[in-house]
């Protein structure tokens, strides 16, 4: 390629911020819609997850940007061309699989040799790259190795390096941590993340794991049914999600429900038999009629509990319950504590300090509070 | 020790068996015909197996034969189908280990009766009363009685499509090195039937047989360059009829057999002549008396007139009994001799000779024809 | 409690009886011996074979005596000098070892994508096809088979018949050495597929996305990654065509017009017809050593493939 239609197209790259354009994808097999009137666009070096359940969709949209099958309708752009008809040998894009896919017939090195193999660079560069990349992954000296004799976490950074090592314009991760305990899952979602800073590639995960969703995104799709159902930065899917299946999937939350009493500027009143409830219509949801049927999502670690209400002084909203189970995981201790009033609902709560008071027994009657503020309502259909 | 003693224990049973046979036999119960013998006669088994070539073969048997004898004596009689060649090790084993052989008759070629008989495993058919009124052929050049008893005689003629030869019956068997015939004809696949020929064909003399068969050596290498297909009977029958060839050596029942079937076959016996042999029937050693007397009296009534001419008719082949008449077809047929004149042309070479070389030969004629 | 009869199948049920009658008619303590009586009948079909080797070793070492046509009683090594000396076993032996490995090669070249598509194929009916035409062949015995190739490929059969009407002269198709080896492809291709299925099966789908996605086209994909990872279902297989085509006896006996023989042809001419069974048994004995030299060669270069047991598998 000449330099100057080489600088062309760099220039047109860097003018162009969106790189990958999904534009009302759907997906049917046999008629049932695997995804259903997907669009999105994302920017140039982001690191995008799209969050589901199993069956949401999310593994089968990755693999139509990857290439693999065909949209039944809709198109997808990367850098502005369509692609619906580019094989995925002609797409640049890397990716990592959940099972890896490593060769098992090729070492580490020839391994991530291969794309370069594939594109019939020289024997040199080839070597070059791979102990550069090798490198990157820290892997440096263990190319030899054959697939089998390297760890599961070497064998993610054999995967994400040969994934990388032909400088794609995207990475796909196609839930490659799913299979890790969770402390190398953990060392894992921090790795990748700084491989993909490094080299600045725009990259999409997809994964069930909100942690990992959280942790290591831009920017988080989450999708369900086949349909997405928010996309937004970590903490403002966190703290705002649009639905209550986004409420519910992300964070630990608890549900209460009302009908509408009253709106007044943001907040709206609402009750539940003879107990009053207060909260915020989620995101750009318009104000409720005055008797809609409501369900107020709140976070766990937004609730407060003691043994008495006076204790929960400043908040603005208090029910009485029943500790029902206790569960002690170390760092905190999670309640669920049923609330009569509220129609037995459940609610959890994190005590994060359970030393400096005893804890509380299944069984005994407590307070919970927390501040109208916290709550997001939604509105039942 | 106890296997010498059991061994010695089998053979003289066995010898008893036999004494008690020739002690039959002495006392004429043989003759079907004698009246007087049978308050004697031994046991009948429920059945007998003769050991046959399938198609036509067993079924001019059993017409001929198998029935008849069983009208007489009221004795079933089963054919076994398997081939000569395998039945052989089994009887031999059979005989060997002193067990009662798979079968009571084996109809079998005169050749490879006569290995059976040089080993030892055959029972000697010199009482046999209708072996009186039998002409020469019946009886075993180079062995010592009755091993075997020849049945008839067979030409294994050159067989030909007459379409294939517009200028008439080929002369010579020179006439299969025809380049029109290339891959159009056919050989037995142990050569039997053309050593013969090809030694008269290839110039040599027949007496130098086996001293010295370079000449039908030679023939048949002239031959291999005609891509022959190399086949047994019921191939040659088949691939007349399919049009596979042209032209072969073969006995000329299976040229007959394609004729049966509405193909347009004729057959000769070329200057250089054509080989003659017999088949016969023998009984492999280690049969009960019972059986043994009854298997002797089915061969017996196979050399009888009646029996012969329907067999014979069937195979269409001159038999060792006189007063057999050709069938309408084949009289004055050269591959039906009956008169002395009608044997000038024809090639007998002694089943001994023909056994002790059949190993060198076989292996010759392989080493020609696989090459 | 109340018991729920789904939780305690019926096999259970089966399994618990025969377990109760094997500890009543085996007592524990004769427990060692079980292993060795489970592989009882394999050491005595193996033992047999043993004893029928060394007889047919002690006979091949004698030599025939036309005047009585008995086995010599002392031993000599003429038998295998004559196999070694003889242009004919010399033509026959290379015939079917060039045969043998011709077949093999063309058979895993055809047998390949035929599994390849009936592994892969998402669509249930052409698997089913697939694999019902493989399976048929199987209630077709050989010798069946080679007839009809007979009626098929003849000088008036369909072949030629078809060739005919577009004014073809017929052709010698039957009768020749193609003509045999065409045959035990034929005959040898389901025993393929079925070896090579397993290993087929056993290569990961996402392994050739993984090939695509990383630039290679299928083509690529196939020569980098499928085929060297079917390594061993290739090996398998042909290890099996091989040692089959090596001793085949049908094919060449019937489609070879008499003239295409292998080693198994001239055994049984030996055996059978030349009434020779101390060279018969030479000839085998040289047969079970060519075909254990090639079979090892080929585990020595390639590795035992699927007929390597090993404990561990990965």
């Amino acid at each position: 390629m000449p330099r100057e239609q080489g600088r062309d197209v760099e220039a047109m790259r860097e003018s162009r911020p969106v790189l990958v354009s999904v534009n009302d994808v759907s997906m049917a097999y046999n008629g049932a819609y695997a995804v259903r009137s997907a669009s999105f666009d994302l920017e140039r070096g982001r690191f995008l997850t799209i969050l589901g359940p199993s069956g949401s969709g999310k593994t089968t949209l990755l693999r139509l940007i990857a290439g693999f099958g065909r949209a039944t309708s809709g198109e997808i752009f990367i850098n502005g061309q369509p692609v619906s008809a580019v094989p995925p040998h002609k797409r640049s894009i890397g990716m990592v699989f959940q099972r890896l896919a490593l060769f098992p017939h090729l070492t580490a090195a020839e391994n991530v040799a291969f794309p370069l193999k594939m594109r019939r660079h020289d024997a040199t560069t080839i070597a070059g790259k791979v102990t550069r990349f090798l490198e990157l992954v820290k892997l440096g000296g263990l190319g030899g190795r054959r697939i089998h004799e390297l760890s599961g976490g070497q064998q993610q950074r054999v995967a994400i390096a040969r994934a990388l090592v032909f400088e794609p314009d995207l990475l796909l991760l196609d839930e490659p941590l799913a299979a890790l305990d969770r402390k190398l899952r953990e060392d894992m979602q921090l790795e990748f993340r700084r491989i993909q800073r490094e080299l600045g590639v725009t990259t999409i995960n997809v994964t069930h794991d909100q942690r990992e969703a959280l942790v290591m995104s831009d920017e988080v799709i989450v999708m369900d049914a086949g349909k997405i159902q928010q996309k937004a930065r970590p903490a403002e899917t966190y703290r705002n999600p649009r639905n209550a299946f986004v409420a519910n999937f992300i964070g630990v939350t608890g549900f209460v429900e009302g009908t509408a009493t009253s709106v007044s500027g943001g907040l709206v009143r609402m009750s539940h038999g003879n107990v009053e409830l207060a909260g915020i219509m989620a995101g750009d949801a318009a104000p409720p009629r005055i008797g809609q049927s409501l369900v107020g999502a709140i976070r766990a670690e937004q609730v407060r509990i003691a043994a008495d209400r006076r204790q929960l002084g400043g908040l603005d909203t208090i029910v009485t319950g029943e500790i029902a189970e206790a569960i002690f995981e170390g760092e905190r201790i999670v309640y669920e504590v049923r609330v009569a009033a509220l129609g037995g609902v459940i609610l959890r709560v994190f005590d994060h300090d359970p030393a400096e008071h005893s804890q509380f027994e299944p069984g005994a009657h407590v307070s919970l509070g927390w501040n109208a503020s916290d709550v997001r309502l939604y509105g039942m259909d | 020790m106890n296997g010498r003693k059991i061994m010695s224990q089998v053979f003289d049973r066995r010898r008893f068996l036999k004494t008690a046979a020739m002690a039959g036999a002495a006392t004429g119960v043989y003759g079907l015909n004698a009246p007087r013998a049978w308050a004697q006669e031994p046991e009948k088994p429920k059945e007998i197996i003769i050991r046959a070539w399938g198609g036509s073969w067993v079924d001019s048997l059993k017409a001929g034969v198998s029935d008849g004898f069983t009208a007489k004596t009221g004795i079933a009689v089963r054919h076994d189908l398997t081939e000569d060649n395998e039945i052989q090790p089994k009887v031999w084993a059979a005989v060997d280990q002193g067990r009662v052989p798979p079968i009571h008759i084996n109809w079998d070629t005169t050749v490879n009766a006569t290995k059976s008989a040089l080993r030892g495993v055959t029972e000697d058919l010199s009482g046999l009363s209708n072996l009186a009124s039998t002409t020469d052929l019946a009886k075993p050049v180079g062995l010592d009685g009755y091993p075997i008893i020849n049945t008839y005689g067979y030409v294994y003629v050159l067989a030909y499509r007459p379409s294939a030869f517009p200028d008439g019956q080929p002369k010579s068997w020179k006439a299969l090195l025809d380049p029109k015939l290339k891959g159009r004809i056919a050989l037995y696949n142990d050569g039997i039937g053309m050593h013969f020929p090809a030694q008269v064909a290839g110039g040599g003399k027949l007496e130098d047989i086996p001293g010295n068969m370079q000449p039908a050596w030679d023939f048949i290498t002239q031959l291999k360059g005609q891509s022959p297909l190399l086949g047994e009977d019921p191939d040659f029958t088949t691939w007349f009829q399919k049009g596979e060839i042209d032209a072969a050596c073969t006995i000329s029942t299976n040229a007959r057999e394609a004729k049966k079937n509405g193909i347009d076959i004729a057959w000769t016996v070329p200057e250089e002549g054509c080989k003659f042999d017999t088949d016969g029937l023998w009984i492999p050693k280690g049969l009960p008396a019972n059986e043994l007397h009854w298997a002797k009296e089915y061969i017996n009534h196979a050399l009888t007139v009646e029996a012969q001419q329907i067999w014979l008719d069937g195979l269409g082949l001159p038999g060792v009994v006189p007063g057999v008449k050709p069938p309408q077809d084949l009289v004055n047929d050269p591959s039906y001799p009956t008169k002395p004149e009608d044997f000038k042309n024809l090639i007998r070479v002694s089943a001994k000779i023909q056994t002790e070389n059949q190993s060198e030969w076989f292996s010759k004629f392989k080493a020609i024809m696989q090459g | 409690m109340r018991q729920t009869p789904a939780a305690y199948p019926l096999t259970w049920r089966i399994m618990d009886g025969l377990e109760a009658f094997v500890a009543f008619a085996w007592p524990a303590r004769l427990g060692a011996a079980i292993p060795w009586l489970m592989l009882a009948p394999a050491l005595l079909l193996v033992g047999l074979l043993v004893i029928g080797l060394v007889q047919i070793g002690d006979v091949s070492f004698r030599t025939l005596d036309p005047s009585t046509y008995r086995m010599s009683e002392n031993y000599t090594i003429a038998n295998y000098q004559r196999a070694f000396t003889e242009s004919l076993f010399a033509t026959v032996a290379t015939r079917s070892l060039l045969g043998a490995l011709i077949v093999t090669v063309v058979t895993l070249v055809l047998a390949f994508p035929y599994t390849y598509l009936m592994v892969r194929t998402p669509n249930a009916m052409l698997r089913k096809l697939l694999l019902t035409a493989l399976f048929l062949p199987f209630f077709i015995g050989q010798v069946v088979r080679a007839y009809g190739w007979l009626i098929i490929l003849g000088n008036q059969g369909m072949v030629n018949e078809a060739l005919g009407l577009v004014g073809v002269e017929p052709l010698r198709l039957l009768y020749n050495y193609p003509a045999v080896l065409f045959g035990l492809v034929q005959y040898m291709l389901p025993f393929a597929v079925l070896m090579l299925a397993p290993a087929l099966s056993a290569i990961p789908e996402e392994l050739e996305a993984a090939a695509e996605s990383l630039g290679a086209n299928w083509v690529r994909t196939f020569t980098h990654v499928v085929l060297p990872l079917a390594r061993p279902g290739l090996v398998g297989a042909g290890l099996v065509v091989l040692t089959l085509s090596l001793t085949d006896f049908a094919m060449p006996a019937i489609l070879g017009g008499g003239s295409q023989d292998f080693i198994a042809n001239a055994i049984y001419d030996q055996f059978f017809r030349t009434s020779d069974q101390g060279l018969g048994s030479t000839l085998a004995l040289l047969l079970v050593a060519a075909g254990s030299l090639l079979v090892g060669l080929v585990i020595a270069l390639f590795g035992a493939g699927t007929l390597a047991l090993s404990r561990v598998r990965r």
